[in-house]
């Protein structure tokens, strides 16, 4: 488990979470610490409480109890408005699918968080597109999510995410819709870029192949963490 | 795997000497257990013997001597044969992970806990994988061939995630007392 | 017998089962089908009166044929906002129920089994509206009129029958697509679009046309003078030509403007919605056309009043009493003002729906920390993006017609400036309407809703 390895302070740490919907409890007292520029796998079976972590964690739900906190503040008490900027500034977000705007093009996708952020039209598109040559999508720019294979439709999602330099990516089975040699070229792009940039990336999924990808894994077991593999950062590299 | 067949392939582009051939052997095939040189000295010598391959030259201009071999015709014909014969889908796997459970409850020992630890080591194998294979610079022979060993393994996690939810019917079923 | 029992059943089954939004759709459906049978009834029994009566209703208006022709014209005029709600109201929900019926098909319903089904599902919620109107008319006509002709009672019983059989019908032409290639819609994740400039709208209206000239026709029979005027057929072909026209222009200045906008804003929200409109752009184009056709008739309407008013005030003596004049504009106030509620219901309607079909894209957005504010502007520049151009020049359509009436028969006494004002009223309650749907952004946008992929 994280406590065992003396590391820096956590970029990201949950305390005891406990959120129900409706009447099934999905997370029951789940603990986690997620570190500066580490890739963190949260892996599980299906219902076993992973998104609904991940949610918490993004400040995307609140939990209805214990406590999350990001770099010293306490997400799960800043106001709505906050959580909101914080969302689109400092964290990025994977979905399965559904992350991009099916009626914009895929650089306008990418371009869309920067724009929110008040860059130029034309700047913002302009580093939307070197993204986009980055996780290897040129060409299909003007393209929209529709028009595009599932792998590509994800390399715009990361580029999105990835856009504005946040400090944590939220990736919740971003490989799920794909075959596996998507997968491979999703998670290798996620992960240069990750490396590259220190940004730290929490990522949920259920192949343990994918999970690979990652520094470090937990296991959620209805709705608590239980148990911990792999080196601390820095070590397995 | 056959140690000779694939010696065949590789001298199927032409003669080589021993040294050369593991070298090429051990870049070609980067998650195979590297060949030990002696083996592939008596996997030579056998192949001579049995009119697969003959030695073509023996070079000694420069440090020790070394014995140049080339395939025979008739070692092309059975090179042939066996890159196009398929290879039989494995009709009984060992299971060491299996039998280790079943010990285990005969044992009364703790399959769960021997699963997790098992689970971890698999886990930490594939991100040693993952890791080599997206390296910079990583060769494609290295990623396919630890994109088998990835596979492999996942497919043995896979089978320990549904054993570890059946645990108790299985210990039922070995240790009915 | 049996399979139609047994089709029924299965109708009945798959909407029980189906989301509350499918519910929605049936009482909107049933709403607008009552809304069509009331008008359709009154227009049908005041057609199967023939030359002149003293009726006890509508201060002498409905006593002579001219005059009753106009009523009946207004009535049946009364089906196009209607028709266009209906419209919005097949949309609610209409992914879940083309992909339910899509689904039905790849389990081995006949074509013919499908169709009947969506018909069955349309056609009853229709014949509910349609028989709950009927009733009600019948109870309010026998207290005024006690004994209707044959002629009354056939036609009433076409109305209340035909709309659900036609409603039925309409469902049918709108799923050929989903029955002939099923896979496609099963498998569809993205808004359908090249929806093309709604021909069952267009033919509808045409038929609307026919009708109102058949009735027209009708009711100036048996008259001594039978001078049957060319003014009907003549508003009645303007009419269908601003409609078409309406629901073109509606499209084209929405294509156009999502293109324009999209290539040169920097503003995420006017963006989002130039996107959809450049995607989608005959998505409103129903609702716009019947909100520009009222834009037209009112602006029209008020200089008309202006100048007769006007007239009224003068000591010049009129043919009838003020009071059936009066009555006249009344009514016509009354129509447009209820054709425009029923567009500004259908706009909203629209909007909502648009909303909670994509309100699993939107949660994402949302998730991914795009502000509620944003998405609540793009929706609303959604409607009001193509709707200002299209407005502009419906305003000026319709004050030049009011502003025509004034100089040519009022001779400039009084100039109607409130006609300038309709627009701008127009614009606002279409903005506000859309914004009815805002509070069901924040509503149904939740991170739940990411839950199931």
């Amino acid at each position: 488990m994280s406590e065992n390895h003396p590391g820096p302070v956590p970029l990201l740490a949950a305390r005891g979470l406990v959120k129900a919907h409706g009447r099934t409890r999905a997370l029951r007292g789940a603990s986690l610490e997620l570190r500066e520029g580490e890739i963190l796998a949260v892996t599980g079976a299906s219902g076993s409480g992973k998104s609904t972590l991940l949610h918490c964690l993004a400040g995307i739900a609140r939990p209805d109890e214990g406590s999350v906190t990001y770099a010293g503040e306490r997400l799960d008490r800043l106001p709505e408005k906050r959580l909101s900027e914080l969302r689109r500034t400092d964290f990025g977000v994977v979905f399965q699918f559904g992350q991009l705007i099916p009626e914009l093009t895929a650089v306008d996708n990418v371009a869309l968080p920067l724009l929110l952020a008040g860059t130029g039209r034309g700047e913002a598109r302009a580093r939307a597109g070197e993204w986009l040559e980055r996780f290897g999508v040129r060409g299909q720019e003007e393209q929209r999510p529709g028009e595009l294979s599932g792998g590509q439709a994800q390399r715009v999602s990361l580029a999105r995410a990835l856009v504005t330099g946040p400090r944590v990516v939220f990736a919740d089975e971003p490989t799920g819709a794909l075959d596996s040699l998507a997968s491979e070229q999703v998670m290798t792009a996620l992960v240069h870029t990750a490396r590259e940039s220190g940004t730290a990336v929490l990522l949920i999924t259920h192949d343990a192949q994918t999970a690979a990808y990652a520094d470090r894994e937990v296991t959620l077991e209805d709705g608590v963490v239980v148990s911990g593999a792999g080196a601390p950062l820095g070590v397995s590299r | 795997m056959s140690t000779r067949h694939i010696l065949l392939g590789l001298l199927a582009r032409g003669p080589s000497h021993g040294y050369d051939l593991k070298r090429r052997h051990d870049e070609r095939f980067p998650q195979a257990r590297p060949l030990a040189y002696g083996q592939v000295y008596t996997t030579l010598q056998r192949l001579v013997r049995d009119g697969l391959a003959e030695v073509d030259a023996t070079e000694a201009d420069s440090g020790p001597e070394r014995t140049v071999y080339r395939s025979t015709d008739e070692g092309a014909r059975e090179l042939a044969e066996w890159a196009g014969g398929i290879a039989p889908p494995a009709p009984f796997v060992t299971n060491e992970i299996f039998a280790k459970l079943v010990v285990s409850i005969l044992a009364d020992g703790d399959p769960a806990a021997y699963l997790r630890a098992q689970r971890t080591a698999h886990m930490d194998r594939m991100r040693e994988l993952t890791a080599l294979k997206t390296a910079p610079g990583a060769d494609l022979s290295t990623v396919l061939s630890a994109d088998y060993a990835l596979n492999h393994l996942d497919a043995d996690l896979r089978w320990m995630t549904t054993t570890a939810a059946r645990l108790t019917h299985l210990t039922a079923e070995v240790d009915p007392a | 017998m049996k399979s139609l029992a047994n089709d029924l059943r299965l109708a009945y089954l798959l909407t029980r089962g189906s989301d509350r939004r499918e519910w929605w759709r049936v009482t909107l459906t049933a709403l607008g089908a009552a809304l069509a049978t009331g008008f359709g009834l009154a227009a049908t029994v005041l057609a199967s009166l023939q030359g002149r009566y003293r009726l006890p209703v509508g201060n002498g208006l409905l006593d002579n044929p001219g005059e009753r022709s106009g009523v009946i014209l207004t009535l049946l005029l009364l089906l196009v906002p209607v028709l266009g709600f209906l419209g919005q109201c097949a949309r609610v929900g209409a992914v879940h129920r083309d992909r339910r019926l899509a689904g039905l098909r790849l389990a081995g319903a006949s074509v013919g089994q499908v169709r009947r089904i969506a018909a069955l599902e349309t056609g009853i919620a229709c014949l509910i509206g349609s028989l709950v109107v009927t009733v009600f008319f019948v109870l309010f006509l026998l207290r005024e009129w006690h004994s209707p002709s044959a002629l009354a009672w056939a036609g009433i019983a076409l109305v209340s029958l035909g709309v659900p059989a036609l409603g039925a019908l309409v469902s049918v032409l709108a799923l050929r697509r989903v029955v002939a290639s099923p896979l496609g819609w099963v498998r569809r994740v993205g808004p359908s679009t090249g929806r093309g400039p709604q021909w069952v709208f267009l033919g509808a209206l045409a038929l609307l046309v026919l009708v109102a000239l058949a009735a027209v026709a009708a009711t100036n029979m048996n008259m001594p003078d039978h001078t049957f005027s060319h003014a009907p057929l003549t508003v009645c072909g303007a009419l269908l030509a601003v409609g078409a026209g309406a629901v073109l222009f509606s499209g084209g200045v929405s294509k156009l403007t999502g293109r324009l906008l999209s290539g040169r804003t920097g503003n995420p929200a006017a963006l989002i919605a130039a996107e959809r409109l450049r995607e989608d752009p005959w998505a409103s184009a129903r609702t716009h056309a019947a909100v520009l056709m009222g834009t037209v008739a009112g602006s029209g309407f008020l200089g008309v009043r202006a100048v007769l008013v006007a007239t009224m005030a003068e000591p010049v003596h009129l043919a009838r009493p003020d009071g059936f004049y009066l009555a006249g504009l009344n009514l016509t106030a009354a129509a447009i003002l209820v054709g425009f509620v029923i567009t500004l219901f259908a706009l909203a309607v629209g909007t909502a729906e648009s909303l909670a079909t994509r309100r699993r894209g939107l949660a994402a957005q949302v998730a991914a920390g795009v502000p509620y504010e944003v998405l609540g502007r793009a929706l609303l520049l959604e409607t009001a993006l193509p709707l200002l151009p299209s407005l502009l020049v419906a305003g000026a359509g319709g004050t030049g017609i009011a502003f025509t009436y004034a100089l040519v028969l009022g001779g400039g006494s009084v100039l109607p400036f409130d006609a300038l004002l309709v627009p701008v009223v127009v614009f606002g309650a279409c903005v506000l309407a859309a914004a009815t749907s805002l509070p069901l952004l924040r509503r149904s946008v939740r991170p739940a809703e990411l839950r199931y992929a």
